[in-house]
């Protein structure tokens, strides 16, 4: 066999493997969340469905597959089946530049299944990409509700978008690669970045929860207003991919933030003395580190009720992205004017920043919660909000 | 790596056919999002690594999504059948196009290299987002610069067009309104509240975006 049909096969075999992995945390995924929902909220949740409701995902799964997958008159066939694919394939490939543990390690292959020097920059292309899937289904739909859950959507991806961008942009001036490779090797000689980076994570990870579009920022799919937005004519497996997808999505933005915040593949360095190496092992620490986000998807939705449309849009413009800004001119002048201090006066600076915004929560709220009042006998104006 | 190029540049052509070809708005748009992708393949097989993934963040996944978003609220997906409003419009359009693709011959089979190929791959250097950078912010930082401010003064264009003065939300057609003179005054004795919904001033077909 050539070399490079080898290489091939095993990227292939590597590819499948991922999916697989995946998809099997998509439909536990959904377990675990309702059971943990039904706890959260005094319930049992669902456990009927074989030992303490282990196999209520493959009932799941095959009451989707099985369901009729009706489409509706008016939609428009091509993109309608289009939609599902490009939102699920996307989401899926989005996982595979990043890396779980170091180079060689699983059975003398590379625990990744491919490598970009871009590699951050090539997740945001992907990431951004995800938006199409929502749209475009919206659209092909072909009716109302539909069309509003996906303009909603799609209007609350992009904006944020940026706040998720520009909060990474102290971190890429730190560390001065978009490589993930480089990122995590940064990490395991400085300490995790979140440690000076503690504004740019905060940020990063609320546009996250927006990019996933979960609770608090659920519109697309506001049941009480839109019915249940871009889903609404879906049915059976083409709404199951659509619900993969983002899971999927939920999965990889636990994963990224893991990766560019907290160490990556890397354990933490003490547990060496017990057990010589462990920090290196793959898979498991990455593992690790996603479970602990998935459970704070989690954890939020049962928490926090949903923001309102006009309030989720003022929370992305006058508040995220001002500060996504604010943090990157902060990391810009303390890289420019440092001298040969050390990192740990940013992360100090950093912390505050999070501190003084929890503190003053009750005067920042006001950005986001009122609408923008005229003063009387101002001309009302087009636009606006 | 050669055929990946010329597969990649096959298919941005069959891009740019459906966008111009394709009877509804929203299939050519998609076309074009097709064709931008490829031209984003195209960059990666020429190792500019960091010019792919900007082309596909910035037009395919945020230029091309609100240019969707306007298609679909000015419903403006249906083909227009009418007559062309301008005169001898594909013949203009035949014509600009043969001027076009002629500069284009004239410009292949005069090209020179400014400097040789091997030493124009070494100062890309894989195409990274170092090397962008570094060219971007020192030897072009002029007309970097130029063009920022061109964007923010195309911002500025837009907030300053959409905010002009909106029609009367009372519902009463503009002509039995007062005269030209004291539109002002009219206006503030409108409560805040008397604002139709928006659907019923959308659904006038004046196809004014207002949100």
């Amino acid at each position: 066999m050539p070399d490079w049909l080898a290489t091939l096969l095993i990227s292939l075999l590597k590819a499948v493997l991922v999916v697989l992995g995946l998809l099997t945390t998509f439909a536990y995924m959904t377990l675990i969340e309702r059971r943990l929902l039904g706890r959260m909220q005094l319930r049992p949740g669902p456990n009927r469905v074989g030992p303490m409701g282990l196999l209520q995902p493959a009932a799941d799964a095959i009451k989707s597959i099985f369901k009729e997958d009706l489409t509706v008159t008016l939609a428009d066939k091509l993109v309608y089946t289009l939609a599902p694919i490009v939102a699920i394939g996307m989401a899926l490939t989005a996982f595979g530049g990043l890396p779980a543990g170091p180079a060689g390690s699983l059975f003398g292959e590379n625990p990744w299944v491919y490598n970009l020097d871009t590699g951050i920059l090539a997740l945001l292309a992907l990431t951004s990409m995800g938006v199409y899937g929502i749209f475009l289904g919206g659209w092909a739909s072909g009716s109302k509700y539909p069309i509003l859950g996906g303009l909603r959507s799609s209007a609350q991806m992009i904006s944020y978008e940026l706040g998720m961008g520009l909060s990474l942009l102290g971190l890429l001036m730190i560390v001065g690669t978009t490589s993930f490779h480089g990122i995590v090797g940064w990490q395991a000689q400085n300490g995790p970045m979140i440690l000076f980076q503690s504004l740019g994570f905060v940020l990063f990870l609320i546009s996250s929860f927006a990019e996933t579009n979960r609770t608090p920022f659920d519109l697309p799919e506001a049941e009480q207003e839109i019915v249940a937005g871009y889903l609404t004519e879906y049915s059976a497996i083409k709404w199951a991919l659509f619900q993969m997808a983002e899971y999927v999505n939920m999965i990889t933005a636990s994963a990224v933030m893991s990766t560019l915040f907290f160490g990556g593949w890397k354990g933490p360095q003490f547990l060496n003395a017990l057990i010589p190496g462990i920090s290196d092992w793959p898979l498991i620490w990455l593992i690790v580190k996603i479970a602990f986000f998935l459970f704070l998807f989690i954890w939020v939705r049962a928490t926090l009720p949903r923001l309102r449309y006009d309030q989720l849009m003022r929370f992305g413009w006058k508040l995220v992205l001002p500060l996504a800004l604010a943090n990157t001119m902060l990391t810009a002048a303390f890289l420019a004017f440092r001298g040969s201090g050390g990192l740990w006066f940013l992360g100090v600076l950093s912390l505050a920043g999070v501190l003084a915004l929890l503190v003053l929560s009750d005067r920042v709220r006001t950005l986001w919660n009122q609408p923008s009042i005229r003063p009387e006998g101002d001309i009302v104006r087009a636009g606006g909000d | 790596m050669m055929l990946a190029f010329i597969l990649l540049g096959a298919l941005a052509i069959v891009g740019g056919v459906i966008t111009i070809a394709a009877k509804n708005a929203v299939h050519a748009s998609l076309g074009l999002v097709g064709t931008l992708l490829c031209v984003a393949g195209l960059f990666a097989t020429l190792n500019a690594s960091f010019l792919a993934a900007t082309q596909v963040i910035v037009y395919a996944g945020a230029v091309m999504v609100l240019f969707l978003f306007v298609i679909m609220l000015l419903n403006a997906n249906q083909p227009v059948t009418e007559r062309d409003p301008v005169p001898y419009v594909r013949e203009l359009a035949g014509i600009g196009g043969t001027l076009l693709a002629g500069a284009f011959v004239v410009l292949a089979f005069t090209f020179k290299d400014p400097r040789p190929l091997a030493e124009g791959a070494e100062a890309l250097r894989g195409g990274s987002a170092l090397v962008m950078g570094e060219t971007l912010l020192t030897r072009f930082l002029l007309p970097f610069e130029a063009v920022s401010i061109l964007l923010l003064v195309a911002i500025v264009g837009a907030v300053a067009l959409v905010q002009r003065p909106a029609a009367q939300p009372d519902g009463v057609p503009d002509e039995l309104e007062e005269p030209v003179g004291a539109p002002q005054e009219e206006r503030r004795q409108v409560p805040r509240g008397a604002a139709p919904a928006l659907m019923q001033t959308r659904g006038a077909q004046d196809g004014e975006v207002r949100a």
